[in-house]
């Protein structure tokens, strides 16, 4: 799960992350180039977070976070390229000495790992390192959160291992064994063996989730805010709450390392700021302000201020972001396809943009797949009767309702009556996004109770099946430029974030069959097809209504460089950020 | 005060002739009050609030506002009230919200419904707990009233603000897990157990002293000797002369509960939207001070208007109720 974070914003919450563009996602217009900048001085990342959600590596799976610790701690076997636009998408050799080689049916996969890369502590990153990191994901009761496509890809039998001895007791040696044949290491050779072919292997190793760890460091749970550092900073402090000081970590050489180009001498995150101090300070531009950014955008209130002041022109950036906002249906709850029809319908889409700031937010969504995804996209054909101008259509929905009456009684029963819950969290934008989505569908005759979340158990609550309400608001990027990195994990249970609980639908069967096709092609064409017919799958079931094709805007202090948007995780490449004196 | 010495002093002789008829204290109280012209704008004030929240309803209906009703056609592509002073007009007398364009007004006067019945209900329940517990400590002394002001000593020590808020999430699910209904009910639910919870000790410390001094009194004594039994010394002997400083705390501390209610509305704790609350309007309108400054400022004027006439509204009440003025005025 890619999960956008959820104080980005302030509007979707959630999503996912990163993805991929190719081409044209990424910043429009006057793309903001990486350039060459000089070293010293101190960054500073403004945060309304508490703290960064997940700092171990193998948990840390938001786009802006992704970006921070990849650039600054977090060295990969592969990493995206350190520029703006479609090339930030490309992936170069990290750790390894070359983006690895394939066998021909693409399931076996190896890397060879460069020499004179270290841990902070001076040791030798060696395959032993990688693989054990890659082993932790297993371990599913302590590393949670995370990606899983180890899970999902590596060639070991479902259940057949749950993590290594030191994060799981009951480990034994016959299933450690099923893990070292998956992930052999020979010298400097890494190999990874796969259970279905994937083409794209290469760049699913750019997660952190295949980031090394060195054993003898690994505390589980205190891992998360202790990570041993393998890239050019290294942790001086952490207090959640406050703050986090990247120093410079003298054991990073740079010979070994022909990627990062760390600049700045000291990086400072700030936490627990109020949004709109931040945006108040981002605006003022004093002091050590002015080589800061915030990496939660800009509030909706304050966008029109940024951008209709030429004097922001030079620090200021609008674009698309890899995200798809999108309002899932618990399936089993509403089990009725008429009503989520006409939801669907009764929806004022416009209204919702427009209070969340217009052609800020981005265009209405024609599927969960965004056009940056070139191979994988294709317009959807979306419920009939749909207004294209976001309006809603009442009338179309009104008869939508009357024919639930008759098609499923209970669940007519309930949107009319008691009324279902809408899940989103306890934010101030949302407060009024609310108010939309209830008056909208009461003119319809469908009575939404709003269920605000405190944004902190968000995510946890909305994908406990126990606690999740009617409808949830969420948000997703693709992990990489495939959409098997979005339908599958979006709507299927072989996935990692199907809020959809769609399991139980008639219509079920059939479509994890073609995810599981789709999956196993190795055809990326074809595979593209595929993919588009399963998100039209989705659309025509409305498992979930497709929000927005986001776009995000920056603001970012007058002293800094390099303050491109780094495509692949929608966010500043903040590793990448030099102070210009 | 003097008013009497002045009306001598003036020489109006009728209103020395009613003066020297012989007056009730409440009429006492009453003529003081009249003359007290910061107090009765208050009273106006108030009277007027009270009046838009009890016909909340047929006031938006008359003037064809609804505080959730949606206006798209009143906001620019930005979400932005369209006109100058936050989209003021005929149509919304004090413009609409940014993004939703919901009437202002009508989610004032909504709002203004719900404060003053946080305000009233938080008030009346803290005040007759706190005056029935003070007469109790106050009339039978001992090991009881020691219990109740130990108690009282203990709930003023809890950092009650911290504790509200901290609690407010388990607190409301508690509830819900009783039966009481989702959503506002159950927060206002916990809101006013909360609020009974620390805001009896006040009333329970003035009732408890004043109680404490009056059981002394020679027409306690009396009642005493002609064989009354407690119950009705306290309730029919004690009670009636604690109404003055009762009524002046409690005008004072309704006003405080609705400030309270905007307080906790506002750091999120408090009533769910979309529900129209002025702790949420406020909330929202001060992200605006850039973008939208009219509705920066209103819902902020709004509640200071109504704090402000309470207060002032209270002082003329102490003033006026206060025994020291009675005796200064039988002397």
């Amino acid at each position: 799960m890619k999960l956008r974070s959820y104080k980005f914003l302030g509007v979707a919450i959630a999503a996912s992350l990163v993805i991929a563009a190719c081409g044209s996602d990424g910043g429009s217009g006057s793309i903001n180039k990486a350039t060459k900048g000089k070293p010293g001085g101190t960054v500073y990342i403004l945060t309304q977070g508490e703290q960064i959600t997940h700092l171990d590596p193998q948990r840390n799976y938001t786009g802006s976070d992704l970006a921070f610790a990849a650039s600054t701690m977090h060295r990969t076997l592969t990493s995206y390229k350190y520029a703006a636009g479609g090339e930030g998408s490309e992936i170069e050799a990290d750790l390894a000495t070359d983006t690895g080689t394939a066998s021909e049916d693409a399931k076996t996969w190896s890397f060879t790992l460069r020499d004179g890369s270290t841990f902070e502590d001076g040791t030798a990153i060696t395959c032993a390192d990688v693989a054990y990191g890659v082993s932790r994901t297993f371990a599913q009761e302590v590393i949670t959160d995370g990606p899983t496509y180890a899970i999902s890809y590596l060639d070991i039998p479902e259940g057949g291992y749950s993590g290594p001895v030191e994060l799981n007791a009951a480990t034994t040696a016959e299933e450690q064994a099923l893990f070292d044949s998956a992930v052999a290491c020979e010298d400097k050779t890494i190999t990874f063996r796969l259970k279905v072919p994937v083409a794209d292997f290469n760049v699913a190793v750019t997660l952190l989730s295949f980031s090394p760890v060195p054993k003898a460091s690994d505390t589980g749970e205190g891992y998360d805010t202790a990570p041993v550092s393998s890239g050019p900073y290294k942790i001086e402090s952490y207090t959640p709450g406050d703050s986090l000081v990247l120093v410079r970590n003298e054991n990073w050489d740079k010979d070994s390392d022909p990627i990062r180009n760390a600049y700045p001498d000291s990086i400072v995150y700030k936490f627990a700021l109020e949004g709109a101090v931040i945006d108040e300070r981002m605006i003022a531009d004093n002091g050590d302000d002015q080589t800061a950014v915030s990496s939660d955008g800009i509030l909706p209130e304050n966008l029109l201020t940024i951008f209709d002041d030429p004097k922001f022109e030079s620090r200021r950036q609008d674009g698309y972001d890899p995200y798809v906002t999108y309002t899932a249906f618990n399936v089993k709850q509403v089990s009725c396809l008429e009503i989520r029809q006409a939801v669907w319908l009764a929806l004022d889409r416009e209204a919702l943009r427009t209070a969340a700031g217009g052609p800020y937010t981005g265009d209405f969504a024609d599927g969960f797949i965004k056009p940056a995804l070139a191979e994988d996209y294709a317009p959807g054909k979306l419920v009939e009767g749909l207004n294209v101008d976001g309006t809603p259509n009442t009338e179309a929905a009104i008869a939508k309702m009357a024919e639930a009456k008759t098609a499923c009684p209970d669940i007519y029963e309930l949107a009319t009556g008691e009324g279902l819950k809408f899940d989103h969290g306890d934010t101030p934008t949302w407060a009024k996004l609310v108010a939309i989505w209830i008056e909208s569908l009461k003119a319809a005759g469908i009575v939404l109770n709003s269920n605000p979340i405190e944004p902190s158990a968000y995510y946890p609550t909305i994908m406990d099946p126990e606690t999740q309400g009617s409808m949830s608001r969420s948000g997703w990027g693709p992990d990489w430029a495939n959409a098997s990195t979005v339908i599958p994990e979006l709507f299927c249970d072989c996935g990692g974030f199907n809020l959809s609980q769609n399991s139980a639908d008639p219509a079920y069967a059939e479509f994890e069959a073609g995810v599981q096709a789709a999956r196993a092609e190795t055809n990326r064409g074809k595979q593209g097809k595929m993919w588009q017919e399963l998100n039209q799958y989705v659309l025509d079931q409305v498992w979930a209504i497709p929000g927005s094709f986001t776009k995000a805007q920056d603001i970012w202090g007058s002293k800094l460089g390099n303050t491109y948007r780094w495509g692949p995780y929608g966010s500043f490449n903040f590793g990448d950020l030099f102070v210009n004196s | 005060m003097t008013d009497v010495l002045s009306v001598d002093e003036r020489g109006d002789d009728s209103l020395l002739v009613t003066s020297i008829e012989s007056k009730s204290p409440k009429r006492l109280s009453w003529d003081r009050f009249k003359r007290d012209r910061f107090a009765i704008a208050g009273l106006g004030v108030v009277v007027f609030f009270l009046f838009i929240a009890i016909f909340a309803p047929l006031i938006t209906k008359i003037i064809g506002i609804s505080p959730n009703a949606l206006d798209r056609d009143s906001l620019n592509d930005y979400g932005l009230p369209n006109g100058r002073f936050g989209g003021i007009s005929g149509k919304h007398w004090l413009g609409v919200e940014p993004g939703t364009g919901r009437d202002i007004l009508a989610r004032l006067i909504y709002g203004a419904r719900l404060s003053l019945f946080v305000g009233l209900v938080a008030t009346l329940i803290t005040t007759s707990v706190g005056m029935v517990l003070g007469l109790i400590a106050g009339y039978l002394r001992g090991r009881v009233d020691t219990f109740l002001s130990r108690l009282s000593d203990l709930v003023m020590t809890f950092p009650s603000l911290i504790l509200t808020i901290a609690l407010v999430r388990p607190g409301t699910q508690r509830l819900e897990a009783m039966g009481v209904p989702e959503g506002n009910p159950a927060r206002l639910t916990y809101l006013m157990l909360v609020t009974l919870f620390f805001g009896w000790v006040g009333f329970f410390r003035i009732v408890r002293g004043q109680t404490l001094a009056l059981r002394e009194r020679e027409f306690v004594e009396a009642a005493r000797s002609s064989g009354a039994g407690p119950g009705h010394i306290i309730f029919r002997q004690i009670a009636p002369n604690l109404w003055g400083p009762i009524i002046a705390l409690a005008s004072m501390s309704l006003p405080a509960y609705v400030a309270y209610e905007a307080a906790l509305s506002f750091l999120g704790v408090g009533i769910i939207a979309p529900t129209a609350s002025w702790g949420i309007m406020l909330q929202d309108s001060v992200h605006f001070y850039r973008a939208d400054p009219t509705y920066f400022f209103i819902p902020g004027a709004t509640l200071f208007v109504l704090v402000m006439a309470f207060y002032l509204l209270s002082e003329g009440l102490r003033d006026a109720l206060d025994p020291k003025n009675d005796r200064q005025q039988v002397a």
